[in-house]
């Protein structure tokens, strides 16, 4: 039975995986598309964190920010996405064999649930989102201040998978 | 004194002593703060960039959303040199001899006039006019990536 890290060797060995690997732009100008893409996505999450908290444009109803941000996230992340599956292709077998990598992804996880929560539960409690409120309730701010620190913890993870490499 | 001996210098100080022979994972550290710092910066441009071109919160004006987000740019620049500064005092010559690295801070000094001279007044202005408010955002957000791009260069030259 093959094991993960046969897997993620076959991956790596595939001719575009190989192909990415060795040249020598492709790595570095997608390295540079994530981080730019997710720039966008997590970075203007992390500017509704913020809104929910009660930290910023304060002025401006947070079903406003949300539901504005919301296409721009979006797109950002089907960029990252790609970017970081072609990244994965490239290098699988060195990648998951780094502790940074795991958490990164476990953390990931989390910020889908989070923001599953919030958009299916807090966000739909009545009144929770009202331009009425000059405060949001203490769930909504919880819910952004637990996606400002969990995606943080995503970002670290990710610039860490190269310091990083092993277990032990 | 020439340049060399200037970084010669830099090399030679306590400072640059203290982060090269630190453990590795300080440089990872002040890494970490650079990319965060820039992700604050670039959100926050893309945000006003947004207003300006009327593709978000077009019931604000320009200036209601871009007053504090402006603050954050700056904010996130501070980090991401703050650290980078940090990074390069601990190996003066790797960066300074590095193209990519020159490229870098060539278009850094480049965005960093667009945004000072162009977008930050575009950005307080209550109706810009629309071809003015384009061509910032393009020449703003075009300089930022091209900056992003020629950072991550930096490791492969």
């Amino acid at each position: 039975m093959p094991t993960i890290a046969d897997i993620a060797n076959a991956i790596e060995a595939t001719p575009i995986g190989t192909a990415i690997a060795e040249s020598r732009y492709a790595f570095p100008i997608i390295e540079g598309t994530h981080l730019i893409a997710l720039s966008v996505s997590v970075g203007l999450i992390f500017l509704t964190d913020l809104r929910l908290m009660g930290l910023f444009l304060r002025q401006i109803p947070a079903a406003s920010v949300i539901h504005g941000l919301r296409p721009y996230v979006l797109c950002g992340f089907a960029l990252v996405f790609i970017s970081g599956g072609l990244l994965f292709w490239a290098e699988a077998a060195e990648v998951i064999a780094s502790p940074a990598w795991v958490f990164k992804f476990a953390f990931i996880g989390l910020a889908g649930l989070n923001a599953a929560y919030f958009e299916f539960v807090i966000s739909r409690r009545p009144g929770a989102l009202s331009p009425e409120r000059a405060k949001l309730p203490r769930g909504v701010k919880f819910a952004g201040l637990a996606s400002l620190a969990i995606w943080t913890l995503v970002i670290i993870c990710g610039r860490l998978i190269a310091y990083l490499p092993h277990w032990s | 004194m020439t340049t060399a001996d200037f970084l010669t210098l830099i090399q030679a100080s306590t400072l640059s002593h203290a982060i090269s022979k630190s453990n590795h994972l300080l440089i990872a550290g002040f890494q970490v703060f650079h990319v965060m710092g820039f992700v604050l910066l670039l959100a926050a441009l893309v945000l006003i960039s947004l207003r300006l071109l009327g593709l978000i919160l077009t019931q604000q004006t320009v200036p209601e959303v871009a007053g504090q987000a402006l603050r954050l740019v700056w904010s996130g620049l501070a980090l991401a040199v703050g650290s980078g500064v940090l990074m390069f005092i601990g190996s003066p010559k790797h960066y300074f001899y590095n193209p990519a690295f020159e490229v870098k801070m060539v278009l850094l000094l480049a965005a960093i006039l667009v945004q000072a001279l162009l977008f930050r007044k575009v950005a307080h202005t209550d109706h810009p006019n629309p071809w003015l408010a384009r061509a910032s955002v393009a020449l703003s957000l075009g300089f930022w990536f091209a900056v992003s791009m020629a950072g991550r260069a930096i490791g492969f030259v």
